[in-house]
């Protein structure tokens, strides 16, 4: 019972890390292939950083979130990368709360230029928000020797599924 | 054999038609390195902000000096009650090569005809009688107001869905800019395009 519980949790992790990394990549990519600028007038838009900092941002944010991507893709270093993906969604849905509710319209700068924040756009990252933040909690939970997903002591060299979280 | 024929004198009027109307809306070099097209809305504010404080300059560095083609496009939003009508007076006095005269009244007073619907008696103020009779009748014409509809739908087409949108186009490659802008990073991101 508990070893079928633990390969459909697995599998289930495996499905939300998958997802969130393909995003990830392709958040990149969708700001890679534009000049940088465009992408920091879509940060200067949420009016929170100076321009020396939209210009730091706009120009590292897209090749973080490559490797976060590629990492999440993986599977390696699963605490790190999932409480990164969890903290910068944190922030991206905030930031985006923020603006939706002081009832601005502005480009949201997601996936490239040209979508406006709007109901649909504010679900969508939500929703990732709630996927990276439950793989966050399942990462650090199944670390726990005592934990109820994994109930007896693990031989060393044995524990190969927890690696991958 | 006969069918193209038709077609092509079907079709030659009204392409001749919004040729016309795009450079009573156009400014600047049409063979400038850059094309910019500003889908616009004239009862949103931040098109009003885009039009009052940032577009003179754009026009002073870019279109002035024939590094820019800057064309207006008409993207009135359903949510503004009155955008449609500005955006048919606006188009009509383009007929008369009043667009500039016209855009300008509707976006320094939005916030008066915005309030009270006098969208008509705002643009009738920076025209002559013999004008505003023109615009008035021009601004009921079916070809302005599918003039409008065509620039909706081109809107639609390019995935626009918010008001002001500067569509910038260099050798064949578009980049949408939504939403207000810091000059300083536009003039960054023009510059950049050009030199390229």
């Amino acid at each position: 019972m508990t070893s079928s519980r633990n390969k459909a949790l697995t599998i289930f992790v495996w499905l939300v890390r998958l997802a969130l990394g393909g995003i990830f990549i392709f958040a990149a990519w969708s700001k890679l292939k534009d000049p940088y600028l465009l992408f920091a007038m879509a940060i200067d838009n949420y009016k929170v950083l100076p321009q020396w900092a939209v210009l730091a941002v706009a120009r590292t944010l897209p090749w973080f979130e490559l490797l976060l991507g590629l990492v999440l893709l993986t599977g390696r270093l699963p605490r790190i990368s999932s409480a990164a993906a969890s903290a910068l969604l944190l922030l991206f849905f905030g930031l985006m709360v923020r603006v939706y509710a002081k009832g601005e319209t502005i480009d949201c700068g997601c996936f490239g230029p040209g979508e406006a924040i709007s109901p649909a756009t504010l679900a969508r990252d939500g929703s990732l928000l709630a996927g990276a933040l439950v793989l966050t909690g399942l990462s650090f939970r199944r670390r726990r020797p005592k934990s109820r997903y994994v109930p007896s002591p693990i031989p060393d060299g044995a524990a190969t599924d927890q690696a991958h979280f | 054999m006969k069918l193209p024929v038709y077609f092509l004198l079907a079709v030659l009027p009204a392409l001749a038609s919004a040729a016309e109307v795009d450079r009573a809306k156009a400014f600047g070099n049409p063979s400038a390195p850059l094309q910019i097209e500003l889908f616009s809305d004239f009862q949103c504010p931040s098109c009003r902000a885009l039009h009052l404080d940032q577009l003179p300059f754009i026009m002073r560095d870019y279109v002035n000096t024939g590094k820019a083609y800057l064309i207006y496009k008409e993207f009135p939003l359903p949510m503004h009650p009155h955008a449609r009508e500005a955006a048919a007076y606006a188009c009509a006095s383009a007929r008369i090569g009043k667009y500039d005269k016209v855009a300008d009244v509707l976006f320094q007073s939005q916030p008066s005809w915005a309030e009270n619907g006098k969208v008509y008696e705002t643009v009738a103020s920076v025209l002559s009688p013999a004008d505003r009779k023109k615009v008035q009748a021009l601004a009921k014409d079916p070809s302005v107001l599918g003039e409008i509809e065509r620039d909706v739908q081109e809107g639609q087409q390019e995935r626009i869905n918010q008001t002001p949108t500067l569509l910038v186009i260099r050798n064949g490659r578009k980049y949408p800019i939504g939403g207000m802008l810091n000059y300083d990073l536009l003039r960054r991101f023009l510059d950049d395009l050009i030199s390229k």
